[in-house]
């Protein structure tokens, strides 16, 4: 290797680990932003046990991402195949629901409780939305105390859908930075084929929404005027903060009042 | 008496038609009324829905286009036959057709649930549950179309909310379809109509003991067991008057609802 080449490698290999110390530096708080989360929600939901489950591939299975409670430890990673229990259905339907009794279910609860040996009473679930699309599943297992336990009420599942809003944003940013940990420490372990199939179809789905194309023009159109001069970045600044005032004034529109 | 069925009345401009409806749906049965349920499947070895499920079908992929293949009643997630056990304790006698979109493979993408859709409106069932949605904006303009298909061919569509803060399709669709959220009312029949609402319809929806697969029965909690509430008795309804259309059906249910509103 000529030293040109080897400089070169070098400043990549630099560039390559700084991706990843960057990466690393948001997986860990966001993963610890969202089992802080599950447990304020947990305690607001009067609920002894939860878990944010996400989309594990194309074919609709699930696995535990974060879990807080007896069996957390568990759970984690554990997968549930896809359209089995409330939970499948819940990321294929799109609807949140509530299972008072799954006690004596001889489903996917009783094959998760025989691995954990927890006793699954009952659920509230409900999806986990990104963007439009449902991303994975929150639940709620069992209440605080000792059984026999009071039904989730119509008051809390609203809650709990609050609560997904919020997850859902963290756990998309946390797969995000994942992702780019992972193709980072393959690169750098190297050796083995790398399977950038999915990093490209992300990128490509990232590139090909309008949403973002709008976004890199717009950003592309302020950095043409602000490299115009003083003058001309001091009106587009001023321009900016009058549309964000407007923007603020009216954010409250909802969609028909729904 | 409330009164609504077709009929011809003169108003002095000459015969128009009128709506009466008697009392005689609340002793119907739904018989001879199909209802689809759009689902996970129902698990027709159930005790409460042996013999009511009339055929099961399920959406499978073959290059890439959703096809419907009959099956055998089976349902991995529960959801189905619980909507489905909801429908037969209110109308014992109707026809329920299982279309199944939701499950593994794959299916639950929404296209799937698109198909089963289009399916049922060609199949021409009179009810159709769809305790499902999706807030996909891509799939807006081809549920609209696909509502106003059923619509125009006589189908009446049940929707249930999703209580998220996103609106889902096709609950909020307001005009061509009957969309229903839950209450914590324990009496079946005990359904309101609340208009000027996106979602018109509420009926009970809070632990609702109903079937669930392995011949159990289960509390359950969601609009989704709402929505299949007012499909039974859009059946015992139809029952009595197969000839209403979509829009006299929700005129009969504003009409019933104000009735229970008015008893409690």
């Amino acid at each position: 290797m000529s030293d040109d080449a080897r400089d070169d490698f070098t400043e990549k290999l630099r560039r390559l680990v700084e991706t990843v110390d960057v990466a690393n530096a948001l997986t860990e708080p966001l993963a610890r932003s969202i089992e802080n989360l599950l447990m304020i929600s947990a305690r607001e939901i009067n609920s002894s046990d939860a878990s944010v489950l996400i989309r594990d591939g194309d074919d609709g299975d699930l696995r535990f991402l974060s879990a807080i409670g007896e069996v957390a430890d568990q759970l984690r990673n554990l997968k549930v195949p896809a359209g089995k229990g409330i939970a499948g259905f819940v990321l294929s339907s799109g609807q949140p629901m509530a299972v008072s009794d799954v006690g004596e279910e001889k489903t996917f609860y009783a094959e998760v409780d025989k691995e954990t040996g927890y006793s699954t009473q009952m659920i509230l679930a409900t999806p986990l939305r990104h963007n439009g699309e449902i991303i994975g599943v929150l639940e709620y297992i069992n209440r605080r105390g000792q059984p026999p336990f009071e039904a989730f009420t119509p008051e809390e599942m609203d809650k709990a859908a609050i609560f997904a809003d919020a997850l859902a944003s963290l756990v998309n940013a946390y797969e995000a930075a994942k992702m780019f940990r992972d193709l980072g420490n393959r690169m750098i372990s190297g050796g083995e084929e790398m399977d950038v199939t999915a990093v490209r179809e992300w990128l490509t789905d990232l590139r090909s929404s309008a949403e973002h194309r709008e976004m890199m023009d717009l950003a592309v159109l302020v950095r043409e005027i602000a490299s115009r001069g003083e003058a001309e970045r001091s009106m587009c600044r001023e321009v900016l903060e009058a549309v964000m005032k407007f923007t603020e004034a009216h954010s409250e529109t909802q969609f028909l009042n729904y | 008496m409330t009164t609504i069925s077709s009929k011809t009345s003169t108003n002095g401009a000459g015969l128009v038609p009128c709506l009466e409806l008697d009392d005689g749906w609340r002793t119907a049965t739904g018989r001879a009324v199909s209802v689809a349920v759009i689902d996970s499947g129902i698990d027709t070895t159930h005790p409460d829905l042996l013999g009511k499920v009339k055929q099961s079908v399920e959406a499978r992929l073959e290059n890439k286009k959703v096809v419907f293949e009959p099956t055998e009643g089976e349902d991995s997630a529960g959801h189905g036959t619980a909507c489905a056990g909801i429908i037969a304790r209110i109308a014992p006698d109707a026809e329920i057709y299982s279309i199944k979109v939701l499950g593994p493979g794959g299916l639950g993408d929404g296209h799937a649930f698109l198909a089963g859709l289009e399916y049922a409106i060609k199949r021409g069932f009179r009810v159709i549950n769809l305790s499902l949605g999706t807030t996909k904006p891509q799939f807006f303009a081809p549920l609209h179309d696909l509502l106003d298909r059923a619509y125009l061919a006589g189908c009446i569509v049940v929707s249930a909310a999703n209580n998220l803060p996103q609106p889902s399709f096709p609950s909020v669709f307001s005009s061509s379809l009957i969309s229903v959220s839950k209450t914590d009312s324990t009496e079946p029949m005990d359904f309101g109509f609340r208009f000027g609402e996106v979602i018109e319809l509420t009926a009970p929806g809070v632990n609702v003991r109903t079937a669930w697969p392995g011949g159990v029965r289960r509390n359950l909690t969601g609009n989704s067991f709402a929505c299949p509430h007012v499909a039974g008795i859009i059946a015992l309804i139809l029952e009595k008057h197969p000839e209403l259309t979509p829009f006299q059906i929700k005129s009969a249910l504003f009409a019933i609802a104000s009735q229970n509103q008015q008893r409690r």
